[in-house]
């Protein structure tokens, strides 16, 4: 069954830093794993990053994507705090570079009014907009991860409330936060979706995104754990159209929108 | 032939776990090829007395004797744990240990501690520790807020060198695989939560310990079983070593004759 990682990385870190493999790595990976196309990011994970740097990580990549070009594709990553120049990166990457979508980290929050003009354009452009999530235990528990403004369900689901033809996408609901929380605040806003990639691979939590959500809104990704990525999905009880839909369908459908 | 040396039955106070029953169990390891489990009670985990959930868990499996294999979940510093070990053990039928220091409020390096390895290597118990049961980054507000640091396993271990550790559900071996100490060679890791791909520490943690002491491990029914069985099929090794991870470790461990 064709599959579309809906949230990967390449091998750089936006440092210029190497993660301890190569793209060629990752590429082999997902051929193991039958992956067709991993769409990735190189984003900031702390601080708030400046346009320079924004440009340095989308180029890293686009290298990337040079590099493999019928496997691997790109997600702009910007800083929402930058506004006009944040939309003319977006631009940039999207019509100069190839890229299909924005990928948001923890600049800012999903709800804070800065994100709007920059969340508008994408929804104009009818590109996905993958954002950083997940919720902490507490809030102190944000502070001690470093997050004190990453966006939870609830901070998504008011965004999309505000901008109903946006096509957002709740990032790894396996990636630590409590995934229950995150599905129930997004279970009635229809232009939310959620990816299923991280380490976590708790029996039940894709069939819950499913009960919630309906399968049409939930997309397969890895976020670089790959197998577990593959095997949650592998593993949930599901029908083979839920399965075909999470592993590609969805994300082709997100895809084929774009007005650009 | 597989066996899961990482499995549980009974109620998680903080999630709707399915499939949590011994049929339901079996029902999973047969619908993923597992042949045989080593499974312990997460009731027993939240009790104050412990052997309640012992004598539940070997109840409830009563029928599968042939394919569950009980350990017995102690707190060494819980009132009788010697009489609840000797029951365990030599009527209950029970192979080995789970320990659960950070649920339990206690340290490995602790005198109870050190006084219920002894009587568990005396019996040649091997003794399982999950250094979690679900991330923590999620957790329950009453849950415990941390994981078992594995540096506490590997010098527990050092130090009781007559027993046998399993380490379950661990994510980060980087103590084993980076540490400057040679890791003890009681120490045995069960590979679910390990990667075959790109950072491949599965691969590093065989460099390091060898194959012998790695060990097949899901997690149901908190964990898909998919994950760890996608793992091993792309593991890039031979295919006896992959054996030895499916279940030959785990059998001689356990003692049990399986050819």
């Amino acid at each position: 069954m064709k599959k579309i990682d809906a949230h990967c990385h390449v091998a750089r870190r936006s440092d210029g830093s190497s993660r301890g493999w190569t793209n060629a790595d990752l590429v082999e990976a997902a051929d193991k794993l039958g992956i067709d196309k991993l769409l990735c990011s190189t984003p900031v994970s702390g601080g708030q990053p400046t346009m320079d740097v924004v440009r340095k990580c989308n180029n890293i990549t686009y290298e990337a994507m040079k590099e493999y070009p019928d496997k691997i594709l790109g997600y702009a990553f910007v800083n929402p705090g930058y506004f006009t120049e944040s939309i003319e990166e977006v631009e940039r990457c999207v019509k100069e570079l190839g890229m299909i979508g924005i990928k948001l980290y923890n600049q800012y929050r999903a709800d804070e009014p800065v994100v709007l003009p920059l969340i508008r354009k994408a929804a104009e452009m009818q590109i996905p907009v993958l954002w950083h999530a997940g919720h902490p235990p507490s809030p102190e528990e944000a502070l001690r991860w470093g997050q004190p403004r990453i966006s939870d369900g609830v901070h998504i689901a008011a965004l999309a409330r505000k901008v109903p033809d946006a096509i957002l996408i709740h990032g790894h609901i396996g990636g630590g936060g409590d995934w229950e929380w995150g599905i129930k605040a997004l279970r009635n806003v229809p232009n939310v979706y959620v990816d299923t990639s991280g380490s976590v691979v708790d029996e039940g939590m894709v069939e819950m995104c499913v009960k919630y959500l309906g399968a049409e809104r939930v997309l397969f990704a890895t976020d670089l754990s790959m197998e577990a990525g593959v095997g949650k999905i592998l593993g949930a009880d599901l029908t083979d159209e839920e399965r075909e839909l999470i592993f590609w369908k969805n994300m082709d459908r997100i895809l084929r929108r774009r007005k650009v | 032939m597989i066996i899961d040396a990482s499995t549980y039955i009974g109620h998680w106070p903080f999630r709707r776990l399915r499939y949590n029953t011994a049929e339901g169990l079996v029902t999973l390891m047969d619908r993923n090829g597992i042949d045989k489990a080593v499974v312990s009670s997460i009731n027993a985990v939240f009790y104050k007395n412990c052997q309640e959930g012992n004598e539940e868990l070997v109840e409830e499996i009563e029928p599968y004797r042939d394919r569950l294999i009980p350990f017995a979940t102690l707190n060494p510093k819980y009132v009788a744990w010697r009489e609840d070990l000797e029951r365990c053990v030599k009527d209950l039928g029970m192979k080995g240990l789970r320990l659960y220091p950070l649920y339990h409020n206690y340290g490995l390096l602790e005198r109870e501690s050190r006084e219920l390895l002894s009587e568990a290597a005396k019996m040649r118990l091997p003794i399982e520790i999950p250094v979690m049961l679900v991330d923590p980054r999620q957790r329950h507000w009453m849950d415990v807020d941390r994981t078992l640091p594995l540096n506490q396993i590997l010098e527990t271990a050092k130090r009781h060198p007559e027993n046998v550790f399993i380490v379950l559900n661990v994510k980060d071996v980087s103590p084993i695989i980076e540490g400057e100490q040679p890791v003890p060679k009681n120490v045995y890791v069960e590979m679910s939560r390990l990667t075959a791909v790109l950072t491949k520490s599965i691969q590093a943690l065989i460099s390091r310990i060898g194959v012998e002491r790695v060990v097949f491990g899901t997690g149901m029914p908190f964990h898909y079983a998919k994950p760890a069985l996608l793992k091993m099929e792309i593991l890039d090794i031979e295919e006896e070593a992959k054996e030895a991870i499916y279940w030959k470790n785990i059998a001689k461990l356990l003692g049990l004759n399986v050819d």
